[in-house]
């Protein structure tokens, strides 16, 4: 409806005819034309006021601010940079004490190893000395033993040769028997 | 309905002389007055919006800058890179056209762009502008922009006045253009205010009718508010338009 | 504008980015240069053709009017300006409506 209207006004203002009600197309009206003589006048001092005084004043801030904008992002983008070469370091950092970590961590065990080998192979030593020392007494021991077992063998014998035959025995034989005897058996 | 005779739907494009009798001697009308108003408005807003000269900036600040950045860019956009030079116009042909359409529509205000002779004066001025342009940069090479190229010989005869008249046609649509919808927008409200004053005076069951073209108006003053920005941005795009012609000479 | 940090926010790298176009090389979209009227409805577009076709059409007759007065020849210069008015007027609704000429 409106555009019809609007169409219609475009219309209307052609034809010569409708001039008489439009207050618009009175032009015998002197306040017509000389609405056009202010509208100039107006016009030309905006434009000037405006493009001399008010505009420079909005660019200026504009540019104020898109150099500001400009120069953050460039720090944003310099400081991105830099921590993310920081991060690279960072990681390569943990990475390397990671390594030397586990290399100590190694030799540590290592070392550690090493000194328990060191340790046995010493209580193994001691513990050899001991046992030998342990095995001569103990062979002291048996040699002292056999010993008195001869002698109470040989006593042994002589009372009961005596008993069985009421004479004293031999000397000599018991002696060599009782040896045979303890020779077989592996004590002497 | 013998309604035609007390609607005057013309009356409010009638023009008096404004600011007593020191207006009066000089011709000055209360279309001169809004546009004083109009101009002082953009000078306003563009000089309490720029004072803070923030980083961040506020309403006022934002909507100024929003203003500027925006006909900046439809003038590069529009014209190319030689744009810039004719920014500072186009701006405050675009505003000094959206203020007057805007105030227009207040209440006891008057719509200067609703006059023929406002809006071809503004018109006249673009094309005059434009062609100056264009004999500035192309010199007499302008005038083969009356003859297309490609066009055969024996056509010139008919092809070139079309042209001059389709080129002088220019201020004209621009100008029937602008006025003709505010035109209608102010006749529209006068029409529906008229209905509704009549009805209403009928009787209750007017009032309860009156409603109707009441609901009219109110719509329709939205949809004016958005024709305002539109006609002015129209003007001033079609002005971008022409003036890209002239720099280009295509 | 506030950002709320936390939960889900673009890349930094991303929001860099998109900052550093905006500020540097902000191709805006490419608007239609024939915008015009309200809309692209049906009257919108016979109100564009019919300004282009009056307004055409009344340089044509202004002109043929101002050359007969000049020249004594009423009227055919009057009858020569309606017809080249309304050629003109063609002329600027195919100029408007016609297939879009690739850019120079």
């Amino acid at each position: 409806m409106r555009p019809l209207a609007t169409l219609a006004v475009a219309l209307l203002v052609s034809s010569p005819a409708f001039a008489e009600g439009m207050p618009q197309l009175d032009f015998k009206n002197p306040l017509t034309i000389s609405q056009i003589v202010w509208l100039a006048i107006i016009f030309f001092t905006l434009y000037l006021l405006l493009a001399r005084w008010a505009l420079p004043q909005v660019a200026e801030v504009l540019e104020m601010r898109a150099a500001t904008i400009g120069r953050d992002l460039d720090a944003a983008r310099l400081a991105k940079a830099e921590a993310d070469s920081a991060v690279v370091e960072l990681t390569h950092a943990t990475r390397e004490a990671q390594a030397s970590a586990q290399a100590s961590i190694a030799s540590a065990v290592d070392a550690a190893k090493a000194e328990a080998a060191l340790r046995s192979a010493e209580l193994n030593a001691k513990l050899d000395i001991q046992l030998n020392q342990a095995e001569q007494r103990i062979d002291i021991a048996r040699a002292g033993a056999v010993g008195a077992l001869r002698q109470v063998a040989t006593d042994t014998a002589h009372v009961v040769i005596a008993r069985l035959t009421g004479q004293p025995a031999n000397d000599d034989a018991v002696n060599h028997e009782v040896g045979a005897v303890l020779t077989i058996r592996g004590q002497a | 309905m013998a309604a035609e005779h007390t609607i005057d739907a013309l009356g409010q494009f009638r023009l008096f002389p404004a600011l007593g009798p020191l207006g009066a001697s000089v011709n000055f009308t209360q279309s001169n007055l809004m546009m004083l108003i109009s101009s002082a408005a953009i000078l306003w807003l563009l000089w309490a919006g720029m004072r803070p000269r923030a980083i961040v900036p506020g309403r006022l600040q934002a909507l100024a800058e929003m203003a500027y950045s925006g006909i900046s860019g439809m003038c590069t956009e529009q014209i190319g890179s030689e744009g810039k030079r004719f920014f500072p116009f186009i701006f405050t042909l675009f505003f000094f056209v959206l203020f007057g359409n805007l105030f227009g529509l207040l209440p006891f205000a008057f719509t200067y762009t609703s006059h023929i002779a406002i809006t071809f004066a503004l018109a006249l001025m673009v094309i005059v502008i434009v062609t100056f342009v264009a004999l500035r940069i192309h010199g007499l090479h302008f005038f083969s922009y009356f003859f297309p190229a490609g066009a055969p010989k024996l056509l010139a005869p008919l092809i070139i006045p079309v042209e001059i008249i389709s080129y002088l046609s220019r201020p004209v649509s621009l100008s029937i253009r602008l006025f003709a919808n505010m035109v209608a927008g102010h006749v529209m409200f006068e029409v529906f205010a008229s209905f509704i004053v009549m009805l209403a005076g009928i009787g209750t069951l007017g009032v309860i009718a009156a409603i109707g073209p009441l609901a009219l108006n109110v719509a329709l003053m939205g949809f004016e508010l958005l024709v305002a920005f539109l006609q002015a941005y129209v003007f001033a795009i079609l002005t971008c338009i022409y003036l890209h012609d002239a720099v280009h000479l295509h | 504008m506030t950002e709320t940090k936390g939960d889900r926010e673009p890349s930094f790298e991303d929001r860099l980015r998109v900052a550093r176009t905006k500020q540097g090389l902000d191709k805006p979209a490419p608007t239609s240069a024939s915008a015009d009227m309200g809309g692209r409805s049906a009257m919108g577009i016979g109100l564009r053709v019919g300004v282009e076709l009056v307004s055409a059409m009344i340089v044509g007759v202004g002109l043929g009017w101002f050359f007969d007065r000049w020249l004594h020849t009423t009227p055919f210069l009057l009858i020569l300006g309606v017809l080249l008015g309304g050629g003109a007027g063609v002329a600027n609704v195919w100029r408007l409506m016609g297939p879009k000429k690739p850019p120079a």
